[in-house]
Order: C-alpha cells, then sequence, then structure tokens
C-alpha cells in the first residue's frame, strides 16, 4: 500500500490546487495595484478601503446577512420540531408530507425557483425581502429535518420516558433533555442552512426583487458588467472570517474531547 | 395535551411542506396546460402542445446536450473524487478529518466569486496565458473559456465537493479488516478493488451522481459566464422562457419534464440501496 | 431556542426599521446605464433612497414588470417597440408632463416616433445605435459589411449582442431582407448564415461586450454604440464601421408603470436626470447617443469626436428600429435556441 505514496500524494495535492486555485488568485488579486485583474503590478491596500465606501456592494451584503440568519432561524426552529414531530407522532397523510420533504432537495434548485416565482406573481406578493426570505426558507427546511433526524435515531429512546417518568412535563423534556441531546444535529443543520442560503443565486435570481439585491446576485451583475477589485477584498475578508470560525469551532470541539477524555 | 402538542410540532412544516412545495408544483403543473398570449401572459385552456414542443428536433437538442453535458460532468468528478477519497482514507484519522474539512473550505465562499476566480484564470490575457506565454510554451494564447471546456471546468469545480463527500464517507466505511481477509484468501489488488472495495462503495457514488448530476443541469450562470452564452444548457432554456421569451407555459412544462426525469432517477437511486436522507446530509 | 427567538425578532425589527425609510423610488434600468454616481447625487440631493435593479434586454425588462406585483416599479426604460407593447398591454400610465420642468432639454428630431406618437407614454432617455468594430491591429482587411465576417480566419474572434432581435436581425440584414422580417424560408435562411457565423463567435454577451474588445479576447465586434466608444478609449486601434447593409437602432425611454406607488420620486427623478448637465455625467460614463440639446453644450472632446457614441442625427434616421412581430416571436426564439 506504501509504494506509490508520493503519487498518491502529489494527487491529492494537485485536486487541492484545483479547488484552491481560484480562490488563492482573488486574494493575490486583492493586493494588486492594477485594478484589471490580469498581471500582478504591486502591492496595495488600497481596495480594502475602496470597499467600505461601496455602497451597493455593502448593501448586498447587509440584505443577504439579513436573509441568512432570518431565514435559518426560521427553518431551524420549524425543521427542529418537524423532525422531532415526524418521529413522535403518526398521523394520515404523514407518509405524502415526508416524500414532499424531499422535494427541494433533488430537484433542480431552477424549477423551486421558477415554481416559487410563479406563485408568487399568482398570489401578486410584492418581490423583496419578504419573498427571499420565504424561498430561502423553502428549500432550508428539508436539510434542517434531515440533520436531526440523523441525530434522532441514533437517540436513546428511553431518555424521553426517564424524563416524563421523573415527572418533567412535555415541555420540560424538549428543552432540557430532547433538544441538548440533539444538538449537535440542530447545529450541523442550521450551519447547512446558512452556507446554502449565503451562497443562492439561481432561487434568489427568481425571487428578488427592488432593494433586496443580495451579494451572489450583485456580484453575478458586476462579472457581467465589469468586476471591482474591492470585490476581491471582500471575498478575501469572508474566507478570513471563515477560517477563524473553523479554527474557534474546532479549538472548541478539541477542548471538549479533553475534558470528556479527563473524565 | 396529546394533540395539542402533536398539533405544535406538525402543523408548520405540514403548512410548509403543502404552501411552500405542493401548491408551486401543482401550480406549474396546471401552468403547463395553458396557452401563452404572446406577451406574457396566459390564456386558461387544456393543451398539451407544451410539451408537444419540447419534443421539437430543436428542443430535443439543448435537452440532450444538457443530458450529456452533466453526464460528462458527473463522470469527471468520480473519476476525481473516488482516487482521491480513497488515498485520503489511508492517511490517520486526525488527518483525514483535516483534509476533508479543507476540502469544504472553498465551498463556504461565494459561488460566484469563485467562478470570477476561473474567468481570471481562464481568459485569453488571463494568468494562464500569461504564465504560458512568459515561459514560450505555446505561442498563440490557447482559448480555455468560452467554450465547452470552461463550462465543464465550471460544473466540475463547483460540483466537486457533492461527489466528494458521500464517496469519502462510503470508503471510509469499509472495514480494514474486510480488505485484509480479501487479501489472506488470496485475492489480488485488482481483484480486492472490484470484488470489495467498488461494491460497497456504489451507493456513495450513486449518492454523488445524483447530486451532481441534476445540479448540473439547471447550472444556467455557469453556462452563461464560462461558455460565453453560446452554450444553451436546459437550465437556460427554462430561464429563456421566464425572463426573455415569456412563456411561462412552455417553461412550466420543461420544469415539469426536469421533475419527472429527477424523480425517476430517484427512484433508481433507491432501488440500488440509496437512502434518501443520504441525500441532504452532507 | 430562547436566544433564536429573540435573534429574529430583533432582526425583524430592524429590517422593519431600514424597509420603512420614508422616501424611496424603485427604478428597473438596463445594467450599465447610469453611472453610481449619479444616483448617489441624487439621493443626496433629494433625500430620497434609490432601490436599483436591471435587466439586459427589453424582454427580461416586460418579464420582471409583468411578473412583479403591479405598483413593484416605479420607472423603467424600454427601448421603442416594448413601449407599444407596454402601452397595449396595459403596463404603463400616461405621463403628466406638467411635472417635467427639464422637458424642452429634449431633442424634439427624438420625439413623436410611431411606437409613442404624441409621447403620451415615453420620453427619449438616449438613443443607441449597434455598430461594428473591429481592431485594425490584428484585422488587416477592410470590414464592411457583415458578410465579411464570415471569412473562417476570423474563427474566435468575434463578440455578438446576447439578443435574439438583434442577432437575427443582422443576419436577415446581411441576407438582403428586412430586419423585421417573419417569414419562415427567410428565417431559415438567417439561420443557416448564423451558424455559419457561429464558427468564429467567441461569445454572446449583452452586459459587458466592451470587456471582450477592451481585453482583446475578440478583434471584431458586432456590439452597443457605447461599448463600442468605450472601447475605442483603451484600444486606439478600433475601428468603426456602419456595415452596408444596415444597422439596427433604438431609443430608450422613460416610462411610469401602471400602479407605480412612489410617482412623485418618479418625476423628480426623470427630471434631475434631463438636467443638461446630469445627463452629461451619464453620456461620458455610457457615451450612447445624447438627445439632450442642453448637455450638448457640455460634451466633451473625446465624445464628440467619437463616430461609435456621437453618431449623427442623419445617420441615426437611416437605421432600422425593432418591430413587434406578435406571436411570430416563436419563429425567432426557435431560431435562437438553435443557434445557441
Amino acid at each position: 500500500m506504501q509504494r506509490h505514496r508520493h503519487l498518491k500524494n502529489l494527487f491529492i495535492f494537485l485536486v487541492f490546487l484545483f479547488l484552491y486555485l481560484p480562490i488563492i488568485t482573488l486574494i493575490v488579486f486583492s493586493f494588486n495595484t492594477s485594478p484589471l485583474n490580469i498581471l500582478f503590478e504591486g502591492f496595495t491596500l488600497e481596495w480594502y478601503g475602496k470597499l467600505f465606501s461601496n455602497t451597493t456592494l455593502l448593501e448586498a451584503l447587509k440584505n443577504t446577512i439579513i436573509v441568512s440568519v432570518v431565514s435559518t432561524g426560521i427553518s431551524t426552529f420549524i425543521g427542529t420540531l418537524a423532525a422531532i414531530g415526524l418521529q413522535k407522532y403518526n398521523f394520515v397523510g404523514k407518509n405524502f408530507i415526508n416524500k414532499l420533504l424531499y422535494v427541494p432537495v433533488v430537484i433542480p434548485e431552477i424549477v423551486l425557483g421558477i415554481s416559487l416565482l410563479s406563485v408568487y406573481t399568482l398570489l401578486k406578493l410584492n418581490l423583496g425581502l419578504g419573498t427571499l426570505i420565504v424561498s430561502h426558507i423553502a428549500f432550508s427546511i428539508p436539510f434542517v429535518i434531515i440533520s436531526v433526524r440523523t441525530v434522532l435515531n441514533s437517540m436513546n429512546l428511553q431518555i424521553e420516558e426517564a424524563a416524563h417518568d421523573l415527572g418533567a412535563n412535555d415541555f420540560k423534556t424538549l428543552t432540557n433533555v430532547i433538544i441538548p441531546e440533539i444538538m449537535p444535529g440542530i447545529i450541523s443543520g442550521a450551519t447547512l442552512a446558512f452556507t446554502l442560503s449565503l451562497d443562492d443565486v439561481i432561487i434568489s435570481y427568481f425571487t428578488a426583487g427592488p432593494g433586496s439585491n443580495t451579494l451572489p446576485l450583485q456580484i453575478y451583475a458586476m462579472i457581467k458588467t465589469g468586476i471591482t477589485p474591492d470585490v476581491n477584498a471582500l471575498t478575501t475578508l469572508m474566507i478570513l472570517v471563515i477560517i477563524t470560525v473553523l479554527i474557534i469551532s474546532s479549538l472548541i470541539q478539541v477542548r471538549k474531547m479533553k475534558k470528556e477524555y479527563a473524565r | 395535551m396529546k394533540n395539542k402538542s402533536k398539533f405544535l410540532y406538525l402543523s408548520p412544516v405540514v403548512i410548509y411542506a403543502i404552501v411552500l412545495i405542493l401548491f408551486p408544483i401543482l401550480y406549474i403543473l396546471f401552468l403547463s396546460f395553458q396557452t401563452n398570449d404572446n406577451y406574457g401572459g396566459i390564456i386558461y385552456s387544456l393543451t398539451l402542445n407544451n410539451y408537444i414542443k419540447i419534443f421539437d428536433i430543436v428542443y430535443l437538442r439543448v435537452l440532450f446536450k444538457s443530458a450529456s453535458i452533466a453526464f460528462i460532468t458527473t463522470v469527471i468528478c468520480i473519476l476525481i473524487s473516488y482516487p482521491f477519497c480513497i488515498f485520503i482514507s489511508e492517511k490517520k484519522p486526525n488527518v483525514q478529518k483535516i483534509l476533508i474539512t479543507l476540502v469544504m473550505v472553498p465551498f463556504l465562499t461565494n459561488s460566484l466569486i469563485r467562478t470570477y476566480g476561473w474567468i481570471v484564470l481562464l481568459r485569453k490575457e488571463g494568468v494562464f496565458n500569461s504564465i504560458l506565454q512568459s515561459l514560450n510554451i505555446c505561442d498563440g494564447p490557447i482559448s480555455f473559456m468560452y467554450n465547452n471546456l470552461g463550462v465543464f471546468i465550471g460544473l466540475v469545480y463547483t460540483l466537486l465537493p457533492f461527489m466528494i463527500l458521500p464517496v469519502y464517507s462510503s470508503v471510509s466505511k469499509i472495514d480494514k479488516k474486510v480488505l485484509e481477509a480479501s487479501e489472506d484468501l488470496g485475492a489480488n489488488a485488482y481483484h480486492t478493488f472490484t470484488k470489495v472495495i467498488i461494491p460497497q462503495t456504489l451507493p456513495g457514488i450513486f449518492n454523488g451522481s445524483l447530486m451532481v448530476f441534476i445540479p448540473a443541469i439547471g447550472m444556467f450562470f455557469i453556462a452563461d459566464l464560462l461558455g460565453g452564452g453560446k452554450i444553451m444548457l436546459v437550465g437556460n432554456l427554462i430561464k429563456n422562457q421566464f425572463l426573455v421569451s415569456r412563456n411561462w407555459p412552455f417553461g412550466a412544462a420543461i420544469s415539469i419534464f426536469l421533475i419527472v426525469i429527477t424523480f425517476l432517477l430517484v427512484k433508481l437511486y433507491k432501488k440500488s440501496g440509496g437512502n434518501m436522507d443520504d441525500l441532504g446530509g452532507f | 431556542m430562547k436566544k433564536i427567538i429573540l435573534c429574529i425578532t430583533i432582526l425583524l425589527i430592524l429590517t422593519g426599521c431600514t424597509q420603512d425609510n420614508n422616501e424611496v423610488v424603485n427604478i428597473l434600468n438596463w445594467s450599465s446605464y447610469i453611472p453610481d454616481e449619479v444616483i448617489r447625487d441624487f439621493e443626496k440631493e433629494y433625500g430620497i433612497k434609490v432601490n436599483y435593479s436591471t435587466y439586459s434586454s427589453n424582454e427580461e425588462c416586460l418579464a420582471k414588470l409583468s411578473s412583479a406585483k403591479e405598483g413593484t416599479y416605479d420607472l423603467v426604460f424600454p427601448s421603442d417597440y416594448m413601449i407599444e407593447l407596454m402601452i397595449k398591454r396595459n403596463l404603463i400610465q400616461k405621463i403628466d408632463k406638467s411635472n417635467l420642468d427639464n422637458l424642452e432639454n429634449i431633442n424634439y428630431n427624438y420625439l413623436s416616433y410611431n411606437y409613442d406618437y404624441y409621447n403620451d407614454y415615453s420620453l427619449p432617455f438616449l438613443a443607441a445605435s449597434v455598430v461594428l468594430v473591429y481592431d485594425s491591429e490584428k484585422i488587416k482587411d477592410d470590414i464592411t459589411s457583415y458578410n465579411d465576417l464570415l471569412d473562417s480566419k476570423y474563427k474566435g474572434e468575434i463578440i455578438l449582442l446576447d439578443d435574439q432581435r438583434v442577432v437575427i436581425g443582422m443576419a436577415l440584414m446581411a441576407l438582403g431582407y428586412d430586419m423585421n422580417d417573419t417569414d419562415s424560408d427567410h428565417l431559415e435562411e438567417a439561420k443557416d448564415w448564423l451558424l455559419k457565423l457561429k464558427e468564429n463567435v467567441k461569445a454572446f454577451d449583452s452586459d459587458s461586450p466592451k470587456t471582450f474588445m477592451i481585453s482583446k479576447e475578440t478583434s471584431i465586434g458586432v456590439i452597443w454604440n457605447a461599448e463600442a466608444a468605450l472601447a475605442m478609449e483603451e484600444n486606439k486601434n478600433l475601428k468603426v464601421v456602419y456595415p452596408s447593409e444596415g444597422f439596427s437602432v433604438s431609443i430608450d425611454n422613460f416610462a411610469i408603470p401602471k400602479g407605480a406607488k412612489n410617482i412623485d420620486n418618479a418625476y423628480l427623478f426623470i427630471d434631475y436626470i434631463l438636467e443638461g448637465e446630469v445627463m452629461q455625467k451619464i453620456i461620458e460614463a455610457y457615451p450612447y447617443k445624447n438627445v439632450n440639446l442642453e448637455t450638448q453644450n457640455y460634451l466633451s472632446d473625446t465624445y464628440l469626436n467619437n463616430d461609435a457614441s456621437n453618431i449623427s442625427d442623419l445617420m441615426f434616421s437611416t437605421g432600422s428600429f425593432v418591430e413587434n412581430i406578435g406571436d411570430k416571436i416563436e419563429l425567432y426564439d426557435k431560431v435562437w435556441a438553435e443557434i445557441k
């Protein structure tokens, strides 16, 4: 198995190069004095300053954050309740609802996008942040349900009974027993919903309206009409944030593991 | 009491599933039987014309081209992911964890920005061509984009993690002891691979293929940006029906057609032993 | 869980606050048309927030306007034939000209076209033409007509607009037909002509075809005059041609959608744009054909001496307009799907 170690490592390296090349390029060019993104001509931080005066871009960023946070919050709430409820209770049509929940996961995004747009038009709704948030909730909920359900399935059902036997009411059992137990599932579902929402192009493209431009839509328009290096600067900052979050979360995990190990 | 909490748990999701999933799809189904009035309006009728139109040779060609591009993208993704995941699974568990996280990091940033990164690299006066020119490797610039190649690079790049993650999770589940047993029983590396490793990882590959193939059909923006608007995929066709030709009933019919194809692919996936929950749980 | 709910409530309140920002105007306009600076200046001067959305073809404008709820947009900028269609579909309303102080700035040569003879519903904003432009450093031949572009040595050298009426119209003109021809045999010929041309086409792009010419990705373009003019500023070797077979022109207009909610602000915006010096900023940034008499006094030499941007009134009048062709659009759609 060790025979081709170097070749194997080379292959892994090449795949990572493929994955990171466009990002590294953008980071490098965010420090470039020339705005043309063609050759590296000199080092500057100018674009980082310009970024904070680009109101269009900042507003798109604000909209994106609002939409992602609100839609993630609501879908995490509904999705978590749903996952628990669907496991606990039986009702007429449960099977059908369960099947429906897979639809947003598997159908092409564009189909969901145009169906929602058609319905908004039918109902004469104003396209804007509201419709955008509803659309993002529409595609996020199933992902939350699936993540929570995975954890629920491996959970010890006797815990709940024990809580009941000890006199806890339904609400107490939920908040003090079930939720802490399935927290990893809720967190991963919420993270997934948040990432999907943050990066959604196709569904937003059809369901956004005036004054609700999101960052992906703004960047799509800018790529078509000419991008400025402050977008590179924004990307660099966003990657910095992501890496920081990742490092912090893995540090927390390590500490937790150490604690458990100590016990 | 019991019924009240049952109601609290379930009513949001039932309302959601009916209002935001079932109703939109039924409405699209309804639209697909209507007639377009050429001004973007709808004439209420009951016609199959929109479905007949899909089978016009012009639109069939678009469907076929889309399907082949999506298929090739899927195959390339498998060819990259499979060895990649196997090589990674040979590393220490901690290293594996870090590497898989590193696969995810680029995908937490904006996908359009990354596509733009490719444009900077691939265009005629882009980074690749500048390097090739300065090293005198070739005399004229190479067309990396505004053609099929550009679309493939964009699609494979955007969809690769959707293949890597399920394949990795199935590869990492292979019991090392089974492999040892296979070797002990005298199977050579080739046999171990085809008889043991491949069958065990097939569900992961199917899962990944579904998660790559279906989105690849609909990603109109990759074809727009890296194909130079020359390559019309089903996604672009639907988008055009809704935003340019203003023929919503026809756009709706194509969408229903896509839903049916998706449904069949999912059936196939389930038949091969795939678990639905694996599709959404990266 | 409580924290999550609290966060959501706070956010909803926050978004509520920013949404209720008293005065707004919702504008739906072409991409690359009005510089950001002009919008910001307007916002500062009148304290009205501009919500700006864009489209890249008249059809997209129509689709967005008709699929959104009435009152979503306060101001749109459709071209000639689209104005006619929108009047028919009852999508736009009459303009009350008494609200506009700068009305007399408009060049009368661009009023009273057939699409809206009394200009009840539309007022010209600027005019555009589609020109042929090529890099004389790379292309040594004299290109004078669309048919010259079929030469196989121009493989991958051409950028076209991503606009089915303009591109199919060009093919029809190249074949000696009218650019609005709906004869199915003629369209068949146009399709074959375009399939031949496609061998040479690098990309279809309406949003920023100039980028292709500036970055030398392509050396021949059949693109909007302003895009050509901007490219010429960066690349001095570019030459403009008004092809012998004819060329298409268009007039883009201010129009107010039915049920516009912030109609007063829309009038303020129109009037602001019609000011000579404001229009000058727009025209210098996106050098289309100026139709504002007052602005004419402020224009720079760069603009005036550029054959692409400063097309004469006489020359403009020889161009052809895209016309409404009713349900024959389906034939165009099919040709388009086939050549793409």
